[in-house]
């Protein structure tokens, strides 16, 4: 059985995931295009810019409730964080804890910190961290939803870690190094880029929900990240000592009992799954009354 | 400099350490004050164990310390890249490492990252950078995301190129005066290392002034007019 896609959330620019996530005409654009900055940093490398450096950013409601959002677009430079991209992510942040919204919604779409202005993209990524983490002080839920072409890598990965909620698409790979980057670094033995399938299943959403990091799985298709944001909106969360222990205890557990594994099908077996290798074939709703029928999540 | 090397100029009149692999923890007094100790050595790969062993140290002092102020001693090159770690979620585990380090600062904890070895990529994240305001180098310390030839091989920019603009533009370029004019460095460390630590102590603030040091420091200096314009929108 395969999920009837009316359109691709992938495949979608940043302005249509917006359009696709917000009420109808709610979308207020903070900076208009006469007033977007564009990175200083790109011409020397004769690389052309883009208004705004690669990230939407602005006010909306979504069900009448409002919110910040922003979109990452990975069409540009790989949704990477260079010094504009990264001050526009953190600006917006900021003036939230102004404005106090119900959520901050944020659409990733990023390989990580963009190199050609590598200082100022890993500073501009920790200062993004540190304004979500004055959010989540202030009771204001951080949502975060992946689920574009460049998934959430380097510092992008880092970032949704430290968001509330994380929704994802299968699609969506999470991760810190690429797999041709590790395996440039140590070796083919190490990880095998060219086995797309076991880049998939290690990074992909599906194992990412298994081991509860992304909390919400959704197909490829707008209308379930809306509701999935709209149902992360009804939650709260607490930014307390007592879940960072238990969070403390739930990641030691996770590395004691799977760490001696090297693959996700050993994983998916000691989660409680019969036939793991059935999973990375199961659609969402499949998956997802398998784990209700017994397999462990 | 060796941690060794290092403790010693930073605390003339002792100090306690325990080291579990390559991390490190302990205690000892700054201006009369005793501080615990958390760290790394030895260019420590900032893997999942790693992690796990930091984040509790910090969550132990949290509840058992309050108030206490910690030093966070930072060698690392960088997060450990393999399968493993990718499998089990690694984002997640900086994540996780980075909330405790913030929510020590937020409940009471002066939490100084002072590098004295390497600093690299998502180790310098996930260990280093994320306190904020208060970053210090020691002369010679190595913070870096990448180095020139990988940069070089990732974006297919000419090596020549990467390294003639690296003699003037400290946007990409390694090491420390680079860091110091982004505004990610406070402050370099020369000499009496003691006397810099308590002055960094008494000077604590919890505010993220790293855009405006940027700025005034004429290596980001976009970044706080950004942040100010969408703020003020």
């Amino acid at each position: 059985m395969k999920f009837k896609i009316s359109q691709s959330y992938l495949e979608a620019t940043a302005r249509q995931r917006i359009g696709f996530i917000v009420d109808k005409g709610s979308f207020k654009e903070i900076a208009p295009p006469s007033e977007k900055p564009a990175s200083p940093h790109l011409d020397m490398f004769n690389i052309p810019k883009s208004f705004g450096d690669g990230v939407i950013i602005g006010e909306a409601e979504i069900n009448g409730r409002p919110v910040s959002i922003l979109a990452q677009e990975g069409k540009f430079m790989g949704g990477a964080f260079g010094e504009v991209h990264s001050a526009r992510i953190t600006g917006l942040l900021r003036r939230s804890l102004n404005t106090k919204p119900d959520a901050v919604v944020c659409l990733w779409d990023s390989g990580g910190v963009r190199l050609q202005e590598a200082n100022a993209g890993e500073i501009g990524v920790t200062e993004i961290m540190g304004a979500i983490f004055d959010l989540k002080a202030t009771g204001i839920p951080v949502i975060a939803a992946v689920g574009g072409s460049c998934g959430c890598f380097g510092g992008a990965g880092i970032i949704t870690g430290c968001c509330d909620y994380v929704i994802a698409s299968e699609e969506a790979r999470i991760g810190i190094s690429g797999p041709e980057v590790i395996e440039t670094t140590m070796g083919v033995d190490a990880f095998d880029s060219r086995d797309r399938a076991l880049v998939w299943r290690t990074t992909g959403g599906k194992n990412r929900y298994l081991f509860g990091f992304v909390k919400e799985l959704v197909e490829n298709c707008p209308e379930e990240f809306r509701s999935a944001i709209c149902s992360a909106m009804a939650k709260s969360f607490k930014y307390s000592l007592k879940n960072l222990e238990a969070m403390q205890e739930h990641l030691q557990e996770r590395a004691d009992k799977f760490g001696s594994m090297d693959n996700t099908f050993d994983i998916w077996k000691e989660m409680g799954f019969n036939s793991p290798e059935a999973i990375p074939e199961m659609t969402v709703a499949e998956l997802k009354s398998t784990v209700q029928a017994g397999g462990e999540k | 400099m060796i941690l060794k090397e290092l403790l010693g100029k930073l605390f003339p009149a002792g100090y306690e350490l325990k080291t579990d692999g390559s991390i490190v923890t302990g205690t000892a007094v700054c201006s009369g004050e005793k501080i615990a100790l958390i760290g790394t050595t030895d260019h420590s790969l900032i893997g999942i164990e790693e992690i796990m062993k930091l984040s509790k140290s910090f969550l132990e002092i949290i509840k058992n310390n309050p108030q206490m102020p910690i030093l966070m001693l930072v060698d690392n090159d960088g997060q450990r890249m393999a399968l493993r770690e990718e499998l089990l979620g690694l984002p997640q585990y900086i994540g996780h490492l980075a909330s405790v380090q913030d929510f020590a600062r937020r409940n009471g904890h002066k939490v100084i990252s002072l590098i004295y070895g390497n600093a690299i990529a998502g180790g310098f994240i996930a260990f280093g950078m994320e306190v904020q305001t208060r970053i210090y180098a020691v002369e010679g310390a190595n913070p870096s995301v990448m180095n020139l030839p990988a940069i070089s091989r990732v974006t297919k920019l000419p090596l020549e190129k990467l390294e003639e603009l690296s003699k003037t533009i400290p946007v990409f370029t390694p090491g420390c005066s680079n860091f110091y004019k982004m505004g990610g460095l406070i402050e370099i460390w020369k000499d009496d290392l003691a006397k810099c630590l308590s002055s960094a102590f008494a000077d604590y603030s919890n505010n993220d002034s790293r855009a405006e040091l940027g700025f005034e420091r004429g290596g980001r200096t976009e970044t706080s007019k950004t942040i100010n314009a969408i703020i003020n929108a």
